[in-house]
């Protein structure tokens, strides 16, 4: 469909590229009352971008065949009244090799999902809790060209199984939400990981936090809650606001911003990992890419678009979802690990508060990294053990001013979906009970 | 198109066979401070098959394009036996209908070129743009979105709609002396972009006076307050404390579901939710299972009367469905959610709620409302001070944090101003994807409400 796609714009255009995205899932859940479901979703979207006199079009379709006139005529009428960009698409070249499939989760059926998913269940399930379990299986087929030479096409494959546990009763605590991904069928170790989890995370009892109303104490972040609690950071390193916006790196390339322990990076060359392609939405080739480097801004991330506007190259970022412009992301993220294991976190804190889980919720002013996060999985340390869980805990305070002096990086760093992120302790931060 | 579905459906061996498909025109225009980022259109046309048989729990196959219809439910089929479900599913009866309301829109935004509509965003970010000296950036984005929706099922219900519905939201950045602050706002209208021009217009000034009022705006001393919601507030606070908690639970969502016969707020406070409200985003006339849709009292004089159902949950519940079945993606399964949520009015005006407050907060918009378990958080858009009966000073940072229910039960007394809310919301949740919601509420007054420290 691309070689149409682009032969019919041939000649009408300056520089056309085009993208073909498949996808067909297989998800199969397991409600607390044992009734399954298992739907299956097949979907197909084609994309088409034209520079026509010096202006940029895009029109997305179903992407059928049949199509391909009314996609053409859509992204001229874009052109048309699209914005005056000088788009410069990027020519061939070598394309890494990633793993990013896996035949044994293209295989997998309803039935092995079925079997994935009543294990955890099985596994997960007490006599005061309500358990509820899914598995899932994705296989999809990427295809990228355009006007300059570009046809590349890959596949990817991934899986995840997951589960939302609650605790019934006095006192018990809010759903606790746990999955794992990869570009492979999760393994039975992996499955007994998130039992484990769940039981770290509900068993200790409900104690109160000792100061009130707010007091700044050591935080140490758990993987999943780094994940949340960077989101400002990710934004700022990102696309336009990180080249032309108002990010609060913006021109600060090279600078000590951080903690020198701090080290984060952006690889779409991670082996099976869910966001792992060799190729971007854009035909751009992935690269990894540093981004903070020990404590320094290494590095921000653009497509083909906001390349043009910063004038600066792609690097890679382009995604193209469905029915939607070209936006920049990321792909895989990844924190470096640093030496402490959770036993040596625990005793650096003292007395302070672990966090295994943030709730995102905005804040007063994410963009310039102030933030107010929800902490439904808090747990009060003192004397370097867990005391109890802590119920209507607020975290509080700046990101990028939390960022700056670390107490210390585990050395937990595992793969979490398409992040591996490893605990981190904060000396900066404000806590405080909000109930 | 009947015809088809229809033997797409006849050819099912499933006890019961629902075969939805739906085709979404849209175009966006995003204009980054003066100039265009882009402007799109997009053509999407998929379904959902769903089966289900006796002894069998759900299968359901979601698909792009049209082809192969009788395919697609002959494999909801085979997936429906697949899952080995320990329990079987049971639908409630429904009323089988035929629904067939196409008619040409007017003021279709489909025939409004998209020229034009990249002339009427860049006329909003100029006049955002113009506004005051201090707005260091800004982003417009003009959507419009016309979806026909069939659906035939084995009962014999047979569904067909035509609607459409514009959206615009603008994003304000303020800056002075080092100092940035953002407001966001929204808004979504049901027909084309001749239909209110002017509240458009009203929303761009909205969002940049708030930046602008953040900019100085103290943060909120924390603390416990007796606190004014106006109707966007209450309306947020009503759909996410009391609506999502009044339909059985959701794969991946909260689990809690409000007692029938629980008494959870005063007499003043009586909440429904209506789908056939008129002229809404989220009204229909018949849900995703093709259920008429009915006004369903959730709440009456405080006392817990009622849930929002499916078929399906209808069924478990031994009550009758309530024509909320909504699908969260166009090839998802239809779930229990709410459409238009609505708090009912109560007697007096504004300056009543305010007056014999000597020092309170007045929230104004909702910039989001989130619950965890059974706490729940409500930021608001923009507030101010009340001091001595009147409203005062601006301040930032306010949020209302506490027990979803002790919430609730903190509302003291309703104004008689209730009026539906045009802002664009729409609600997420879990596995059961992003679904347009309205609500709906008079003004509000909660007294005792912890407010939660405001960080500058």
């Amino acid at each position: 469909m691309i070689h149409r796609l682009l032969e019919a714009v041939s000649g009408h255009v300056a520089a056309a590229d085009a993208l073909v995205k498949r996808d067909d899932t297989l998800t199969l859940s397991i409600s607390p009352e044992g009734q399954t479901r298992v739907a299956s979703s097949r979907s197909r979207v084609g994309h088409l971008r034209v520079l026509r006199d010096g202006r940029v079009g895009s029109s997305s379709g179903s992407g059928g065949d049949a199509e391909i006139p009314d996609l053409v005529g859509r992204a001229m009428t874009s052109a048309a009244a699209g914005e005056e960009m000088d788009l410069f698409l990027p020519a061939p070249a070598p394309v890494p090799e990633v793993s990013a499939r896996s035949h044994q989760v293209a295989a997998a059926d309803a039935t092995e999902l079925d079997g994935l998913a009543r294990t955890l269940f099985d596994r997960l399930r007490r006599g005061n809790r309500r358990v509820e379990t899914w598995a899932e299986r994705s296989v999809g087929s990427v295809q990228v060209g355009n006007s300059r030479g570009i046809l590349v096409g890959y596949t990817v494959s991934m899986a995840g199984v997951g589960a939302v546990v609650e605790s019934i009763g006095v006192g018990s605590g809010p759903p606790c939400r746990v999955f794992t991904s990869g570009a492979a069928l999760p393994t039975l170790p992996e499955l007994e990981t998130l039992v484990a989890e769940v039981d770290r995370r509900l068993d200790p009892a409900i104690v109160e936090l000792p100061a009130r109303p707010a007091s700044r104490m050591p935080v140490c972040l758990a993987p999943r809650a780094v994940a949340t609690f960077l989101r400002p950071l990710r934004a700022a390193l990102t696309g336009h606001r990180a080249w032309l916006g108002d990010s609060p790196l913006r021109g600060r390339m090279g600078e000590q911003v951080f903690d020198p322990r701090l080290s984060l990076i952006d690889d779409p060359l991670a082996e099976g990992r869910p966001a792992s392609r060799p190729i971007d939405d854009e035909g751009v080739v992935s690269r990894r890419l540093p981004l903070i480097d020990r404590g320094r801004v290494a590095g921000f991330i653009a497509d083909l678009s906001v390349g043009a506007r910063a004038n600066t190259p792609s690097t890679g970022h382009g995604w193209r979802t469905p029915h939607a412009p070209t936006r920049v992301g990321m792909t895989n993220v990844q924190v470096l690990p640093g030496p402490e294991n959770r036993v040596t976190l625990l005793t650096m804190m003292g007395t302070g508060v672990w966090i295994e889980e943030l709730e995102w919720g905005a804040g007063p002013n994410p963009g310039s990294g102030t933030i107010a996060l929800r902490t439904p999985w808090a747990y009060l340390v003192e004397g370097g053990r867990v005391r109890g869980r802590l119920e209507g805990v607020v975290l509080s305070g700046n990101v990028f001013d939390a960022l700056k002096e670390l107490g210390g990086v585990g050395n937990d760093a595992t793969w979490t979906g398409s992040h591996c992120l490893p605990s981190l302790l904060l000396t900066d931060i404000s806590v405080r009970c909000e109930t | 198109m009947k015809d088809r579905l229809f033997d797409a459906v006849s050819r099912s061996r499933a006890g019961y066979t629902e075969l939805r498909l739906r085709r979404v025109w849209s175009t966006s225009v995003l204009v980054r401070g003066r100039s265009v980022d882009f402007a799109s259109s997009a053509v999407e046309i998929g379904g959902a098959a769903r089966c289900c048989s006796p002894g069998t729990g759900w299968g359901l196959v979601g698909f792009s394009g049209t082809d192969r219809l009788d395919t697609q439910t002959l494999q909801a089929h085979e997936l429906s036996l697949a899952g080995a479900s320990r329990q079987p599913v049971e639908l409630a009866p429904i009323a089988v209908r035929e629904h067939d309301a196409v008619m040409p829109i007017p003021d279709d935004p489909r025939e409004v070129p998209l020229a034009e509509k990249r002339q009427h965003a860049e006329s909003l970010a100029a006049l955002l743009a113009a506004s005051d000296r201090r707005i260091a950036s800004s982003r417009v984005l003009c959507r419009d979105e016309v979806v026909e929706t069939w659906l035939a099922t084995s009962e014999g219900s047979w569904v067909h709609e035509l609607r459409s519905e514009v959206s615009a939201a603008v994003l304000s950045v303020a800056e002075e002396g080092g100092n940035v602050e953002r407001a966001l706002g929204s808004m979504r209208i049901r027909g084309g972009w001749r239909s209110e021009p002017t509240e458009i217009e009203a929303l761009v000034e909205r969002v940049t006076t708030r930046a602008i009022e953040r900019l100085h705006a103290p943060p909120v001393r924390s603390g416990r307050y007796t606190v004014v919601l106006d109707r966007s507030a209450a309306g947020a606070l009503v759909h996410r404390a009391v609506t999502h908690l009044a339909r059985p639970s959701l794969p991946g969502a909260d689990p809690d579901v409000l007692p029938l016969g629980l008494r959870i707020g005063p007499e003043c406070v009586t909440v429904g939710d209506d789908p056939t409200a008129l002229g809404l985003s989220a009204t229909a006339v018949c849900d995703d299972e093709g259920t008429g849709g009915r006004r369903t009292i959730i709440i009456q004089n405080g006392v817990v009367v009622g849930h929002l159902h499916s078929r399906e949950t209808a069924a478990a519940g031994k009550q009758a469905p309530t024509g909320h079945a909504r699908a969260g993606s166009l090839r998802g399964a239809p779930y229990p959610r709410a459409s238009n949520s609505f708090l009912a009015h109560g007697q007096g005006t504004l300056d009543d709620l305010l007056q014999g407050i000597t020092l309170g907060v007045y929230m104004i918009d909702a910039l989001a409302c989130e619950s965890a378990g059974d706490q729940i958080a409500l930021r608001a858009g923009s507030a101010r001070m009340i001091r001595h009966g009147r409203l005062a000073e601006p301040v930032k940072g306010v949020r209302i944090m506490g027990g979803l229910l002790p919430v609730l039960g903190r509302i003291e007394a309703a104004a008689e101003d209730f009026a539906w809310d045009a802002d664009g919301s729409r609600c997420r949740d879990g596995a059961a994807g992003v679904v347009p919601v309205t609500t709906g509420a008079p003004h509000v007054r909660l007294i005792d409400v912890a407010i939660g420290e405001g960080i500058s």
